[in-house]
């Protein structure tokens, strides 16, 4: 019990290849219409302009809050296993592109549409043998 | 595609529902039998006179059309399953609508019914890491798109909360709703926050129950009721750009969808009918959560964006307004079965064309729409006529 690994929620929707080792959600950009898109589209097609014309990027750090809302029960079906109240919603990055993402808050009252928010990637819940499993969420950064 | 003035116009004959709530000890099959029961009654018509069944339902598993059919009697008539998230109920209806309006049957049965899971339903129409993230709380996904709506348009939670006690109030005079109950502005805002800004009472309940129509080509009609005939049935399912948080997708910044799929829908159904939402009388329009009504109310084109909460105020959409709305208390009242709702919106609308609705009747309706929107995402548009 209690080794302590990191797990991903999912692989493949976030990087920590860049120089400084920060962190950057992985995404699709069409190299005919421009259209970015996020999780990465692993057949390489364009959703869009329907090519087969994508390709691999990495997504800015920091955007803009564009909706949130903090959930104050257990969601359903009981596919979620993180704590409640939690809160969820959307960033839009500068490269034009809208990602829905869990949100990660001291006090949920720092959300505010139009604030500023970073990529962070946190803990969702602990899994039954000890480990963490995180996810990318954002987190507003405050003034 | 062939116009419809070119096809068979369609007779809705029947119309049956359920008294919905919850039945611990009752199935799906028992309210979709019992809604056959109802609609062959309504019509005046036997079961043999059934040519073909389309059932819609989303949580019952595999044939559960059958299910309830086999309560009646299997008269070897094909019988088609049909999930569409919460528009199930509507797509069976537009289903048995096309094999009546290009004749190959006369005589085709709709239903809608669901015996719900209890708590906030467990959509599964995203991806896994989506679900674990615990992005399938549908009223988060709406109170999402409610918080954008305000900053849009200025809109505000007692502005929602003004949609549930004209639901509500509505409700109070509908049989087979779930809540007969009106409710203040100080009992929606003093229920407990569901997801910010929404409270419960600006969630609609869910509910066991089912309805059932019947569809049928003007020399098969068997009744004396009014005739209520189909003036369109459209559906949309999905438009590239478009945010619909509860179908799983996100707005495209770069490239919006030019038109959503609720007026996509609208538009067409507004074509083939041949008029406009200054045509429609009376409008059952899909209140899961109490602040879509008032943007499904503007992208039907009832009224201009930011323009609904204002008009609602003014009871523009009330039983004696200029649009009345959900006059049968919506799914606010009635409750959600998912596979019914579409259906129960349907009979609402015929009750009112057929000058049936008693304390709800809107005087001298001739034109009805129900919309109905669901996961996926999906759109449908249906407009009835006298």
């Amino acid at each position: 019990m209690g080794n302590g690994k990191k797990i991903p929620l999912k692989e493949g929707l976030w990087s920590t290849q860049s120089e400084d080792g920060t962190p950057q959600l992985i995404g699709s950009k069409c190299e005919v219409c421009g259209e970015h898109f996020f999780p990465k589209k692993e057949k390489g097609w364009c959703i869009y302009c329907q090519n087969r014309s994508l390709s691999d990027v990495t997504l800015s750090r920091e955007g803009k809050i564009a909706s949130f809302s903090v959930v104050m029960q257990q969601p359903g079906g009981g596919f979620y296993k993180g704590p409640v109240p939690f809160s969820y919603g959307c960033v839009d990055l500068p490269e034009g592109i809208r990602i829905e993402t869990l949100f990660s808050t001291d006090e949920f009252s720092e959300l505010e549409v139009g604030e500023s928010a970073e990529l962070v990637i946190e803990k969702i819940y602990a899994d039954d043998e000890g480990n963490e499993v995180v996810t990318f969420q954002f987190k507003p950064i405050k003034n | 595609m062939k116009p419809i003035s070119e096809m068979r116009e369609v007779v809705v004959s029947g119309i049956g529902l359920t008294k919905w709530g919850f039945y611990p000890d009752q199935e799906w099959y028992d309210f979709g039998s019992e809604a056959i029961f109802k609609v062959l009654e309504d019509a005046e018509m036997e079961w043999k006179d059934i040519q073909a069944a389309f059932c819609g339902s989303v949580y019952q598993g595999t044939g559960s059309g059958h299910q309830a059919i086999k309560e009646i009697g299997l008269t070897g008539i094909p019988v088609v399953n049909v999930e569409n998230a919460c528009s199930s109920g509507s797509s069976a209806f537009r289903l048995a609508y096309q094999t009546v309006a290009s004749e190959l049957y006369d005589v085709v049965l709709a239903l809608g019914m669901e015996k719900m899971p209890r708590g906030p339903i467990p959509s599964t129409a995203f991806r896994p890491w989506e679900l674990a993230s615990g992005f399938n709380v549908q009223m988060a996904n709406y109170a999402n798109e409610a918080v954008e709506y305000m900053e849009k348009t200025g809109a505000t939670v007692e502005d929602f909360s003004r949609v549930t006690i004209k639901n509500r109030k509505n409700g109070a005079l509908n049989p087979y709703a779930r809540y007969q109950k009106a409710v203040t502005m100080e009992e929606v805002m003093g229920s407990r926050m569901v997801a910010t800004p929404l409270r419960l009472f600006h969630c609609c309940p869910l509910a066991d129950g089912a309805g059932a129509v019947i569809l049928c080509s003007h020399d098969r009609v068997k009744s004396r009721k009014r005739t209520v005939t189909v003036a369109a049935s459209v559906l949309t399912s999905g438009v590239y750009g478009e945010q619909k948080l509860g179908g799983g997708t996100v707005l495209s910044l770069k490239n919006p969808a030019p038109i959503g799929i609720a007026e996509l829908s609208a538009k067409e159904a507004y074509e083939i009918a041949g008029y406009g939402a200054e045509g429609i009388d009376v409008v059952q329009v899909y209140d899961t959560m109490a602040p879509s009504e008032l943007w499904d109310i503007e992208n039907l084109g009832f009224c201009k964006t930011g323009e609904a909460p204002v008009l609602l105020k003014e009871g523009v959409f009330d039983i004696d307004g200029r649009i009345p709305v959900n006059t049968d208390g919506g799914l606010m009242s009635r409750g959600h079965p998912l596979g019914a709702t579409g259906i129960a919106q349907i009979c609402e609308i015929v009750s009112q064309l057929r000058g049936e609705a008693g304390a709800r009747q809107v005087k001298g309706a001739k034109i009805g729409l129900t919309h109905a929107m669901g996961a996926g995402p999906n759109s449908s548009v249906t407009i009835l006529k006298v």
